[in-house]
């Protein structure tokens, strides 16, 4: 038998694409909320101002339905949803107490600057059972905070304003440099919520929450300017393999 | 809103300390920043009693010692035989007005007038004006000042529909649109109600003989306006967020009694309007309700006495002030209540999670993991798109006109992304989206749509290096998911878009579930765990390439030379791999050619830059052994 010598050809790698990167975060954070028992469900981008402020206790007078937050379209038949919150709405018309719900999706706001997008994604939680608390709310918060910026982040609860949840609250972590940074809002559901979704407030309470994908996102990743996630650029995507 | 902490001392008779203050205001939901003396808080849009040094102090009251009481007029006031209209009673259910005149103006101010227009580095503008700006800072009640002497007749407060113009005491000269709350009197609209004053009846330096405006107008008829107008109301701010029901007496008296400690008062008469007597809010005193809320254990006594200390009255039921129009129920005390204790300190608790026993489908998961193992990159496009088609949805106030509707394909948008990279040297491109799409026909209707584009090389390595992505890429790369896929396949003409590059382009669209239910998907395998890299700042600037061919004999060069290369590290090289490998047994012979890209972040790189990089890759690469480079000059 002649020796043959084998040889080694160069190395052959297959390019890998990747999944977007906000999309990469809003399944990490849907996957571990459906861990808990939360029900993922969907809604329309292009919703009634009905299910959009009204239901969700967003009166007349506030800023948000001015046209200038607002895109408004088809003769203002119709709004680009401004937030999630439309899709819990129809979740809780839809079903009996207890239940648990998150919705994710694209949301639309009239802004355009290296801060704020036209449009942007966002992470919603609803929970409605009998004796639900704000120290409830409080466990889940820091579950979600310790799942996406580890155990030994400092957090911060501070009072703040929805119309559709009282009391509500503003959550901050502290970055490395000490600098409190806003990561999410949340809040004990308005019973005029409740009332308005045909849930008994005297019964039933609940919380809610909603988080910022593209915010998550610029932090874990370190994306200064939110506008590199929409410019389809596979220098920028091919870092997120 | 800006204060300054020396103003807010007035108030508290405790020491203040900036870093507690600071502390103490997040605590209550006024997120602040403190630099030297001015404490910028941002407030939320439900606590318009916030909007002032009194409101601020209201709420501090809780955690400091404070004077709330800012000395005013007591005296009764002569009635002010004014004719006077309200024909928008709803829109305004409470209006005074004071005429006041003096004999002399002042030669300065006092010094705690003085000083808010200097601390706040604010414009002077008359006296009158000034004090009832200072008023405004202190208590939160606009009022707006007439010179009395250029009043023509009675005063009519009314919502119209007028296209009239009207100048504001500011010059700007703005054309009326729809509805809109105005003050006339017999000839002029004096008065944009609640937003800003009209130049015919404004306060000069020599304003002796004032009418002082002080009104409640309800939020939603001010609501929007100053935006609409482009107009920068301090009022309008105001109103929007809401002043109180009761103040707008109180802010008069403390007006006269500003203007008494810097002049003489001549003439003084107040004009009193009120359709409707106010009341205040009532709501059960039970803590129970809050603890219920808020998972605590508070006691009902430490209960009252915060609620106490925030203006509420106790008598059996609570008593809302009536500047807390925020409060309602019984969610809206059990607020008050956390952000007096600290929202921090109230404990988590855990709770039952409902069990949801549907089970997640995948099959959206697999394709993206299956494209993503196969080169492909997901994008995300913004749906705002020059309306091209009869059904798409109109937007009514877009961003701009190009973005006047909702785009009705996914696949406009991957060309735009093909153009973006091709122009960024980028020769191979996979893209895919998954996003719904919206039309109006009778209705409106939404889908969820895949589409897909290829073009340019099959990859960076030399298998695929001179193969192009085609109609047969798609048809053989679907195939692995059992699914015929060329009946749906388009080639996109390049003529339409702005491009020197030749490369066909293939692409398809096609409705999601439609799709996903005719792909065989069972064989991929989901491995997506996230890595959260930090992320590099990619280069604006173009980058170029150059190729280089090694040939030799020894085959364990091969290995050699590629580990080299891959350790090779310049800033400015960003990518290399072997696009050409070839074996020629018969006379031995490998050939090895590696493409290298380079760019730089600063600015773009020169060719004598590349150069220099590939000078120094070279000569590493022939102390690897027996190397020729075909073309190189030695």
């Amino acid at each position: 038998m002649s020796d043959v010598k084998k040889i080694i050809e160069p190395k052959l790698s297959f390019d890998q694409g990747s999944i977007h990167p906000i999309n990469q975060v809003k399944d990490h954070i849907i996957s571990f909320l459906e861990s808990k028992g939360f029900l993922h469900i969907s809604g329309p981008e292009i919703e009634t101002e009905k299910y959009n402020f009204d239901m969700l206790n967003i009166e007349s007078s506030h800023p948000a339905r001015q046209m200038h937050d607002t895109f408004y379209v088809n003769n203002k038949s119709h709004v680009l949803r401004t937030h999630t919150s439309p899709v819990q709405i129809r979740g809780m018309l839809s079903s009996e107490p207890p239940i648990s719900f998150i919705s994710a999706g694209k949301v639309y706001r009239k802004d355009d600057d290296s801060t704020h997008l036209p449009m942007f994604h966002q992470i919603e939680g609803i929970y409605i059972n009998e004796n639900v608390n704000f120290g409830n709310l409080k466990s889940i918060i820091y579950e979600i905070i310790a799942f996406i910026f580890g155990s030994d982040v400092d957090i911060r609860f501070r009072p703040s304003y929805f119309p559709f949840t009282e009391p509500s609250a503003e959550v901050d972590i502290r970055s490395k440099e000490g600098k409190w940074l806003e990561v999410l809002g949340c809040g004990i559901v308005n019973p005029i919520v409740l009332k308005n979704c045909k849930i008994d407030s005297n019964k039933f309470s609940g919380f809610a929450f909603g988080l910022g994908i593209e915010r998550i996102a610029m932090l874990k990743f370190g994306v200064n300017d939110i506008r590199e996630f929409y410019k389809s650029n596979l220098d920028f995507l091919n870092q997120f393999k | 809103m800006k204060i300054c902490e020396r103003h807010l001392r007035k108030f508290i008779l405790d020491d203040l300390d900036k870093e507690t203050l600071s502390k103490k205001l997040v605590q209550l939901g006024h997120e602040n920043e403190i630099i030297n003396d001015i404490i910028d808080i941002e407030l939320t849009p439900n606590r318009g009693d916030c909007l002032s040094l009194l409101g601020i102090a209201r709420d501090l009251n809780v955690f400091y010692k404070t004077n709330l009481n800012l000395p005013i007029y007591q005296n009764e006031i002569e009635h002010f035989n004014l004719q006077f209209k309200n024909e928008a009673e709803t829109e305004c259910p409470s209006i005074n007005f004071l005429n006041i005149s003096v004999k002399n103006l002042p030669e300065k101010y006092i010094s705690e007038v003085e000083s808010y227009f200097i601390d706040l580095n604010l414009k002077k503008n008359n006296f009158f004006t000034d004090i009832s700006n200072y008023v405004a800072y202190e208590m939160g009640q606009p009022t707006h000042c007439y010179d009395s002497e250029k009043i023509d007749g009675s005063i009519t407060l009314s919502k119209e529909n007028t296209n009239e113009n009207f100048l504001t005491l500011l010059d700007q000269d703005i054309s009326l649109k729809g509805s809109s709350l105005i003050f006339r009197d017999n000839k002029n609209i004096i008065n944009l109600a609640g937003i800003i004053g009209g130049k015919k009846t404004s306060c000069g330096s020599q304003t002796k003989n004032v009418i002082v405006e002080s009104a409640y107008f309800n939020p939603e008829s001010i609501i929007g306006k100053s935006i609409k107008y482009n107009i920068n109301s301090e009022a309008a701010h105001k109103f929007e967020r809401g002043v109180d029901p009761l103040m707008q007496e109180k802010a008069l008296r403390r007006f006269i009694y500003l203007v008494e400690q810097h002049v003489e008062i001549e003439n003084l008469k107040l004009y009193k309007y009120s359709n409707a007597d106010f009341k205040n809010n009532e709501l059960d005193s039970n803590i129970s309700n809050i603890n219920k809320i808020l998972g605590t254990d508070i006691k009902q006594e430490d209960y009252l006495e915060i609620l106490v200390k925030l203006g509420f009255k106790i008598d059996g039921k609570i008593i809302v002030p009536s500047y807390r129009f925020d409060i309602r129920h019984q969610n809206d005390l059990a607020e008050e209540i956390a952000r007096t204790i600290g929202y921090d300190k109230i404990k988590p608790i855990d709770f039952k999670p409902i069990i949801n026993t549907s089970t997640r489908d995948l099959s959206e998961d697999k394709l993206k993991q299956f494209l993503k193992d196969n080169g492909f990159y997901e994008v995300i496009n913004t749906p705002f798109a020059k309306k091209s088609n009869k059904n798409s949805i109109t937007i009514d106030n877009p961003l701009d006109i190009n973005k006047n509707s909702f785009r009705s394909d996914l696949s406009s948008s991957l060309i735009s992304n093909l153009d973006f990279n091709e122009k960024r040297q980028k020769d191979s491109i996979k893209l895919f989206e998954i996003s719904d799409i919206y039309s109006l026909k009778d209705e409106l209707m939404y889908e969820k749509k895949f589409s897909i584009l290829v073009s340019g090389r099959q990859g960076h390595n030399y298998l695929e290096f001179t193969k192009k992505l085609d109609e047969d890429y798609l048809v053989s790369l679907f195939r692995k998911l059992d699914f015929d896929i060329k009946p749906f396949i388009s080639s996109f003409d390049r003529q339409k878009i702005d491009s020197k590059i030749k490369n066909p382009i293939f692409l398809f669209e096609i409705r999601l579930d439609e799709f996903i239910n005719q792909l065989n998907l069972n064989n991929v395998e989901l491995k997506n765990k996230i890595k959260f890299k930090p992320y590099k700042e990619i280069s604006e600037y173009p980058s170029t390439y150059r190729d280089i061919s090694f040939a030799f004999s020894d085959t364990a060069l091969i290995k050699k030379l590629e580990n080299i290369i891959d350790k090779y590290d310049n800033i400015s090289l960003k990518e290399s791999f072997v696009f050409d490998y070839y074996n020629d047994i018969k006379s031995n012979r490998i050939k090895l050619g590696f493409r290298f890209i380079f760019q730089n972040q600063e600015d773009t790189l020169t060719d004598e830059a590349v150069d220099i990089i590939m000078d120094e890759i070279i000569e590493i690469a022939l102390t690897q052994g027996d190397i020729e480079i075909p073309g190189l000059n030695k």
